[in-house]
């Protein structure tokens, strides 16, 4: 037992703080964590401005429009859309052009190239399953519903190579939508059908060198410099 | 010794910022005075694994940061407060530290109290839910020093951290960088002598680059002489000591 003199009240108001300031995680974040076996690199991913609700919000929006145009025109608006949103998400997901506190990521042990990683897979994957849906939803043919994932990886690639390297997000994306804009004009012009850039598969293998070629640039620009320079 | 570096220089291009300083510390407070451009933050940032060295060798808490491994370990024990600290405007105070904690690879179980104890060190507790938006530019400071501790690090390397603080809130931070320093080392770059004096057992002056002094307060203060300038001793000391460090340099070229 101890007398009152003996309470230690800083110790008891710590006790107290720790509990009323401890934030929850949601399950989200709990699975995500035990998935990537870090609770760190869980809330990085977490708090990626392209995976926020606001954003997930614009991007369905903007798809709900593709697949109300494509219903009344027949023309699959999805397939040309949903690249170009990816590439914007992906160049808005990490790097010091988006993040205040870049500084101070880069200096911790969750490493800044590992976060930009998981952060670059997750929106990948949530925007191809939201332009897989769409386009499911739009009655597009079951080719063109799939056929440009290949495009997207490689509008997404050169997005976030030309983020990494420009340090800015703003770059990427504005590199990503011009680039997929001119290769649609570019097609149709050439070919004269405006799905030519999803479904041809003559496309397929520059579309798969530029993925490869811009991730090595990505991994390039993130680098850690080995060793101590003697 | 948690810093050993030796004839560690970095270069921006044309600029050489810091021209090949050699130094070691231990635990104890090491205050790094010297005028705008000297090399304080990029010498800072090498420290602190931001930007690496582009020659000399560098060890940190008994480790190579050059190695991914090591580095990861360092970082873990590693406390950096940034110049420019940014923030996420709709992080709370205790959200803020508590990423920060969770980047450092800290075990989840200890991050709450761990939050709660650094938030109350910096008398941040009443703002602890507050969002980062409303706070003012002194208790933003004092925040990027609440990350900077949350996982009582070894190695504490702090740019500027009494910028925007009032007097009451400096006299608080001395007091506690005095504590950090009897276990950590704790370098603290600033342009405020009076803080130098106040909580630092060491005090290394650059210019140019290069340390051009290196000793304590008191030896500092000893440089200076009536003629020099300068309110207090400590303040003489620096200016007759950049003069000389520039004469000579002057006399070199």
């Amino acid at each position: 037992m101890t007398g009152n003199d003996d309470v230690n009240l800083d110790r008891v108001w710590l006790g107290i703080a720790t509990e009323v300031w401890r934030r929850r995680p949601g399950r989200v974040e709990r699975l995500t964590g035990q998935l990537l076996r870090s609770p760190g690199l869980a809330r990085a991913l977490l708090t990626a401005p392209s995976l926020l609700m606001p954003w997930l919000i614009a991007t369905i929006l903007v798809l709900g429009a593709g697949v109300a145009a494509t219903r009344s025109s027949g023309q699959p608006l999805v397939a040309l859309l949903a690249p170009g949103l990816a590439a914007a998400a992906i160049a808005y997901a990490y790097g010091p052009g988006i993040d205040p506190a870049w500084e101070l990521s880069y200096s911790m042990a969750v490493s800044d190239r590992m976060v930009l990683l998981v952060r670059a897979l997750a929106v990948f994957a949530v925007n191809a399953v939201l332009g897989i849906v769409a386009s499911a939803v739009s009655g597009a043919a079951v080719a063109i519903a799939f056929d440009w994932l290949v495009p997207m990886t490689a509008i997404c690639a050169l997005a976030l190579a030309v983020a990494t390297v420009a340090r800015s997000a703003i770059a990427g994306a504005a590199a990503g939508l011009a680039v997929w804009a001119i290769t649609v004009l570019s097609v149709r012009v050439a070919s004269g059908q405006v799905t030519a850039v999803v479904t041809r598969d003559v496309l397929v293998l520059p579309y798969l060198a530029v993925s490869v070629c811009c991730a090595l640039v990505a991994v390039y620009a993130t680098r850690i410099p080995k060793g101590t320079p003697r | 010794m948690n810093i050993d570096i030796a004839d560690l220089t970095r270069r921006f291009g044309r600029n050489q910022a810091v021209a090949g300083i050699t130094l070691q510390a231990g635990p104890g407070v090491v205050g790094l005075l010297g005028p705008n451009g000297a090399g304080k933050t990029s010498l800072l940032r090498m420290l602190a694994t931001v930007i690496p060295p582009t020659s000399g060798t560098m060890r940190l808490l008994d480790r190579d940061p050059g190695s991914s491994d090591s580095r990861r370990e360092i970082r873990r024990r590693l406390g950096y407060l940034p110049q420019n600290l940014g923030y996420y405007p709709g992080f709370t105070v205790a959200e803020f530290v508590e990423y920060f904690a969770l980047l450092k690879d800290m075990p989840p179980g200890r991050i709450p109290a761990a939050v709660a104890g650094a938030i109350e060190r910096v008398d941040l507790g009443a703002k602890a839910r507050a969002k980062l938006r409303t706070l003012s530019g002194g208790m933003l400071r004092r925040v990027g020093i609440a990350q900077a501790i949350v996982n009582g690090p070894e190695l504490l390397l702090l740019d500027e951290p009494t910028a925007g603080l009032d007097p009451e809130q400096r006299v608080q931070f001395r007091a506690l960088l005095r504590d950090l320093g009897k276990q950590a080392t704790v370098v603290v770059s600033t342009h405020l002598v009076e803080d130098v004096g106040a909580a630092c057992t060491e005090v290394a002056l650059m210019d140019a680059g290069q340390v051009v002094f290196r000793g304590t307060p008191a030896e500092l203060a000893a440089k200076g002489t009536d003629q020099d300038t300068g309110d207090a001793p400590l303040e003489r000391g620096y200016t007759a000591v950049l003069a000389q460090a520039r004469a000579l340099a002057g006399t070199r070229r």
